[in-house]
């Protein structure tokens, strides 16, 4: 019954009206007297050294997400098995014996093919990229100060 | 404890194998630590004739039509199917072994499970007797063949893979739109559920309808119908060679073989609403392609235009509706299987190592310069033509025929000009052959026997089911029979 | 109970949601999205239409198109990376080596 989400949907009218109320309230009763300190970004007391707009993720993050993807969403098909194992008995039982056994060859497959391995050397090379161009913009901050 | 479900596996038994052989050699690739061709092949090979032999065992089989709770069908179209897809599968891995080896690329291992998983899909979706099993199938062919396309180190590959991918997966979500609508329509999923719960309604079939255009959407996209063909021509021209010959012989085999089912079990109720859609993408297809490809200085571009008129003229052969009509169409098939493989075997083999030569320009003088194989690519050319006493020839005679009996006699027409005015460039290719002067230095020649020997098989079968077709239109008669 | 109707309404417009996406977007990623966008339509009405004619096929074919789904985003993630290492582009306009 599409009656049951009323309360649910008063809630949410409830706090989009509070928001807006109370930004506005601000904005019409507070004094705004704007200056420079003021309007930089606050992070931690700090001057932010260089946005993170437009930055790339290592190439390395899309493989992770691609294997854990597919090897996640496998596990959707236990959910049907895992409500009615008992039902299902031994057939479903070698049923998804034979399925994991499926998923086990891809896995040995991408272990040996190094699908796993983050990066040769120490530690994520975007990772390295990153803090030695976040070095390089601190020094360039202090001397121009 | 619910029933066990009555389970006869001896009808999936050719899938079964060809996806055993395809972790095994995807196991061999990755433990080895120096896996080689040879073995590959060999593992796969044998795999592929165990296949075939399953297959062929199932052709005598009696009882249900459909095993597996409704899913798989048993019956003789598939085993026909079956066993041309993995003959062309076959031919396939030879010439890719040999093309790996000339390439001189990295190991490339993967090219053998990836060639077996498509094949397991293809064999799949000719067998599938549940859109859902179709999807599957479809997807796992479709996925396979997306990898194996990028399969090279030249930019074109990856690019070629991207588009394929991209208009793959997007023709693939309208399929699945038309399969929801058609559960929704008629509440099962299931081949020949759909044509009784189809049978049995009266009035209100908008539903089956819109699924009836999507599903088409679909196919015309994975069997490249004009207008779906978008892609043909960029991932035939960008993918590896091998791969083409094997992607454009046997996937269109494969959806042609769900087509059939879909068009002629689930909606036969309504065959008057979509023989004008057919009639539309056959004529459009047979017109675009050929005149296209008459613009077409690249070898593999021009093929794969060609391949979009003969999509075309398979579909001439359906818009009948019935048994002769899919008698034709298999025939069809078979024939076009056959030469589209051989030709672009002998475009691998000319273009020598990567891809250099697959411009018209490189086939000047070939009838000097290597008589073999100009031998070879006049033989399918000529086929490809439609111009006796080749299977070509017979085919299309077959798809004419049996449209005109059903009374499209203005298809045929469309058709039969098409043919005329696509003659003209094979012919061109087979002029440049033997009347002109080779151009260009003399350039290294690929003279390995063992991809000539494979191409051996479709040259053979096409001359054969050009002078004797009555051997093969026995077992088509019987093959195109539909038990459900 | 929600109305069919309203579900199929539903789905249709995130169908077309995902079509526009496809067809409008040059990043390859978000073409990507899209087509999972049309994928997600199809779940919806299966969902839909298993509960209205009280079968369970429709469902379980929805768990086959999500299993489905995640292997195409895999490969089309792969696609992606490859054609990153190429090219230094994802973006399908730029991508023409090929004639359209």
């Amino acid at each position: 019954m599409l009656r049951d989400y009323l309360p649910v949907v008063l809630l949410a009218a409830l706090a989009v009206a509070f928001a807006v109320a109370s930004m506005t309230a601000s904005r019409l009763l507070g004094p705004n007297r704007p200056d420079p300190v003021k309007l930089s970004a606050y992070e931690c007391g700090n001057e932010p050294i260089r946005l993170p707009k437009g930055e790339k993720f290592g190439v390395k993050f899309y493989v992770v997400a691609m294997l854990f993807i597919i090897f996640d969403i496998e596990t959707i098909f236990l959910f049907p098995w895992a409500v009615t194992f008992r039902t299902l008995g031994l057939f479903g039982l070698v049923e998804m014996a034979i399925f994991i056994g499926l998923v086990f060859v891809a896995y040995v497959y991408v272990w040996k093919k190094g699908g796993l391995d983050w990066a040769e050397g120490q530690g994520p090379a975007s990772v390295r990229e990153a803090r030695a161009a976040a070095e390089a913009d601190l020094g360039e901050a202090a001397r121009a100060r | 404890m619910l029933p066990t479900p009555k389970l006869d596996f001896l009808p999936v038994l050719p899938e079964l194998i060809l996806a055993g052989a395809g972790i095994v050699t995807l196991l061999y690739e990755a433990l080895a630590p120096r896996a080689s061709r040879a073995t590959h092949l060999g593992l796969s090979l044998v795999g592929l004739a165990a296949a075939a032999g399953a297959s062929i065992a199932l052709w005598d089989r009696t009882g249900d039509p459909t095993v597996l709770a409704g899913a798989i069908q048993a019956d003789r179209l598939a085993v026909v199917a079956r066993v041309i897809i993995i003959s062309v599968a076959a031919v396939g891995l030879l010439l890719g072994t040999h093309y790996y080896d000339r390439s001189g690329d990295e190991r490339r291992g993967e090219f053998y499970p990836l060639v077996l998983f498509a094949t397991t899909g293809m064999t799949l979706i000719v067998a599938a007797a549940d859109l859902i099993v179709v999807f599957l199938a479809l997807e796992i062919l479709s996925l396979s063949l997306y990898v194996l396309t990028g399969m090279s180190r030249r930019g074109q590959a990856t690019e070629a893979s991207m588009k394929y991918f991209l208009l793959g997966a997007f023709a693939s979500a309208f399929f699945l739109y038309g399969v929801a609508m058609a559960y929704g329509a008629t509440g099962t999923t299931k081949i020949a559920g759909i044509a009784h719960a189809l049978a049995g309604q009266t009035g209100g079939q908008a539903l089956a309808l819109v699924a009836l255009g999507f599903l088409a959407i679909g196919f015309g996209f994975k069997v490249s119908a004009v207008p779906f063909h978008m892609w043909t021509p960029d991932v035939y021209q960008g993918a590896p060679t091998p791969v083409t010959a094997f992607m454009a012989a046997a996937t269109k085999v494969a959806a042609f073989g769900a087509l059939i089912r879909v068009l002629d079990v689930s909606f036969q109720p309504l065959a008057w609403d979509w023989m004008p859609v057919i009639w539309a993408l056959a004529a459009a297809s047979v017109v675009v392609g050929s005149v296209l490809a008459i613009a077409q200085s690249d070898v593999k571009r021009m093929l794969a235009y060609s391949s979009i008129a003969h999509a075309g003229f398979v579909l001439t052969g359906l818009t009948a509706a019935n048994q002769d009509g899919i008698r034709a169409a298999l025939f069809y098939l078979i024939a076009y299987a056959m030469m589209t493989l051989g030709s672009f075997g002998v475009v691998m083999l000319v273009s020598v190592r990567g891809e250099e030569r697959t411009s018209l320009a490189s086939y000047s003088g070939l009838g000097r310069r290597q008589p073999l194989l100009a031998g070879l690519m006049a033989l399918f050319m000529l086929s490809l033509a439609g111009i006796p006493p080749t299977a070509g020839f017979i085919a299309k005679v077959g798809v004419f025929g049996a449209a005109i009996r059903a009374g499209h006699w203005q298809l045929a027409l469309v058709g039969v000009v098409s043919s005329v005015a696509a003659a003209f460039f094979y012919l061109r290719v087979v002029v440049l052959m033997y009347m002109q002067e080779p151009q260009g230095e003399e350039q290294e020649e690929d003279r390995s026997p063992l991809p000539r020997l494979a191409l051996a098989v479709p040259a053979i079968l096409t001359l054969v089911l050009g002078v004797f077709p009555q051997m093969l239109l026995g077992v088509l008669d019987k093959a195109s029979v539909l038990r459900w | 109970m929600i109305r069919l109707p309203l579900v199929l309404v539903f789905s249709a417009l995130l169908f077309s949601a995902g079509v526009y996406g496809v067809l409008a977007r040059r990043n390859a990623v978000l073409v990507l999205m899209s087509i999972e966008l049309m994928l997600n339509a199809v779940n919806v009405n299966l969902v839909g239409f298993s509960a209205a004619l009280r079968s369970l096929t429709g469902q379980i074919f929805a768990l086959f198109v999500i299993a489905v789904a995640a292997a195409e985003v895999g490969i089309g993630l792969a696609i992606v990376i490859l054609l990153f290492r190429n090219r230094e582009t994802i973006n399908v306009d730029e991508v023409n080596l090929l004639k359209w």
